[in-house]
């Protein structure tokens, strides 16, 4: 093992440039997946016709298959029918896929938890449909879905790193390019990468904690 | 204080029916409720006395039939239900408050987005109401921190706070602690007094016996008495109104 070596400034600048690209593809793809995610999760609860289906086989089919077989799909099939994305963009895209359903079943049973009575007091008091979902169901059941999509959020940021294989250069993929350099620092990339992604994910799971309390 | 916009007649069922599939709910109702009126409908349970209740403010729709209030037809698919709805208060059995929404809130809330009162002129009326049900001092409390009687009554401040024509009851009492139903019958009984129209599905006789104008008894979906409560308590025409008498007075 070589510690020493391996924790070079220049390795260490490369696994942080890594590190950003990580952020940056988790990032968006966080943000687009998750107002993708309220859509499809909204509409399936309000059982608004045809789109209310139209999502369900969506979310049934995405969170069925395995994230790698949607990277392989986006990346290497798509070109084939004329839709030909940058490494990253294909890796966003993936992500946002697959994210998206997770995240609407999330939402989803968030609002289901809602007890009924509290549609119809809304209702029966008057206010619309739209009115009850805003300002009744919607705010009880967020607070239910933060601890679930927190944690959704955290699975997201690990797995952009199985964007490696379409050699997305994040920090696993920096990890393997040093590695393969010299045996003796495997050991230490690996466990400056794992203390990285455990600081950032910890730090993400505290947040989560405080507003969860705070609500 | 006085109620109402000038129906004589607010509620009407003329041959209502309703199924659920296979299982005929309500058989062929007719009841007409005028304004000021208090009527109590009792059954035994799964007798459909909570579905009738429902349907006036179409949280069941009918199968078939008329059903009006306030003479607009409920059961057309072209009324406004949220316009109608704002006349009719509903009180639940299990409260329904907001549980993330304070007291004053919950009050202010209908009034603000349906009527559209400023929040001044919402909370003002909240709080009247809040007086009016005995708990001014829990204004801003949230509803985890009452008993089940206080958030029963906050519900009923909830539903005056529209200055509906019509208050619904179902069950209003059946979720509660023995020693907390007297406030909230105390409250129903007040608000009989000045002349709201209720109508009350309720196991209470002796509120029934006290408050009601007309006691209904329904069982198996089908209307079976409509008569003065004096009357049904001391001679229920109907063999299966007697049983079900003799069953709760002997316990």
């Amino acid at each position: 093992m070589d510690f020493i070596g391996a924790y070079s400034p220049d390795h260490i600048v490369f696994l942080l440039k890594g590190f950003l690209v990580t952020l940056e593809v988790a990032g968006i793809s966080i943000l687009l997946s998750f107002l993708l995610g309220a859509i499809l999760g909204i509409v399936r609860y309000t059982k608004v016709p045809v789109f209310a289906q139209i999502s369900a086989i969506f979310v049934e089919t995405i969170r069925n298959l395995p994230l790698l077989l949607i990277i392989f799909f986006v990346y290497f099939a798509l070109p084939e029918v004329g839709i030909k994305l940058s490494i990253t963009w294909s890796a966003i895209l993936a992500l946002t896929i697959f994210e998206s359903a997770m995240l609407a079943e999330i939402i989803r049973s968030g609002l289901n938890s809602v007890h009924k009575g509290q549609m119809e007091a809304g209702r029966s008091s008057g206010l619309s449909y739209i009115q009850t979902l805003w300002y009744i169901i919607l705010p009880q059941g967020v607070r239910r879905m933060v601890p679930p999509i927190v944690s959704q959020f955290i699975s997201l940021l690990k797995d952009t790193s199985l964007a490696v294989v379409i050699a997305l250069p994040e920090m696993m993929h920096n990890a393997q390019v040093l590695n393969a350099q010299n045996i003796n620092y495997i050991i230490p990339i690996f466990i400056l990468v794992a203390v990285i992604y455990f600081i950032v994910n910890f730090a993400l799971s505290l947040v989560a904690r405080r507003l969860e309390l705070n609500m | 204080m006085h109620f109402g916009k000038g129906f004589d007649r607010v509620i009407r069922f003329q041959n209502v029916n309703k199924h659920y599939g296979d299982f005929h709910v309500l058989k062929d109702i007719n009841l007409t409720i005028e304004k000021g009126e208090v009527v109590v409908i009792i059954g035994p349970s799964g007798s459909g006395k909570s579905t009738l209740l429902r349907c006036i403010n179409r949280l069941e729709t009918i199968s078939d039939g008329l059903l009006e209030v306030n003479e607009v037809e409920i059961s057309n698919k072209k009324t406004d239900i949220n316009d109608l709805r704002k006349n009719i208060g509903m009180v639940f059995q299990h409260f329904y408050l907001y549980p993330h929404k304070t007291v004053l809130q919950n009050i202010m809330l209908a009034p603000m987005k349906v009527l559209g009162k400023s929040e001044e002129e919402a909370k003002k009326t909240a709080l009247y109401y809040l007086e009016k049900v005995g708990i001014p001092d829990k204004a801003n409390s949230f509803p985890s921190q009452l008993s089940g009687g206080q958030q029963q009554r906050v519900a009923i401040a909830r539903g005056l706070a529209m200055s509906p024509d019509i208050m619904l009851f179902d069950e209003p009492t059946s979720a509660l602690d023995p020693e907390m139903i007297g406030e909230v019958l105390d409250v129903m009984k007040a608000l009989a007094q000045e002349g709201m129209s209720m109508v009350v599905v309720t196991h209470e006789m002796g509120f029934a016996r006290e408050v009601a104008d007309r006691v209904i008894f329904i069982d198996k979906g089908q209307i079976l008495e409509d008569a003065n409560p004096a009357e049904f308590f001391r001679e229920p025409k109907e063999e299966r109104a007697k049983l079900f008498l003799s069953r709760i007075f002997n316990h």
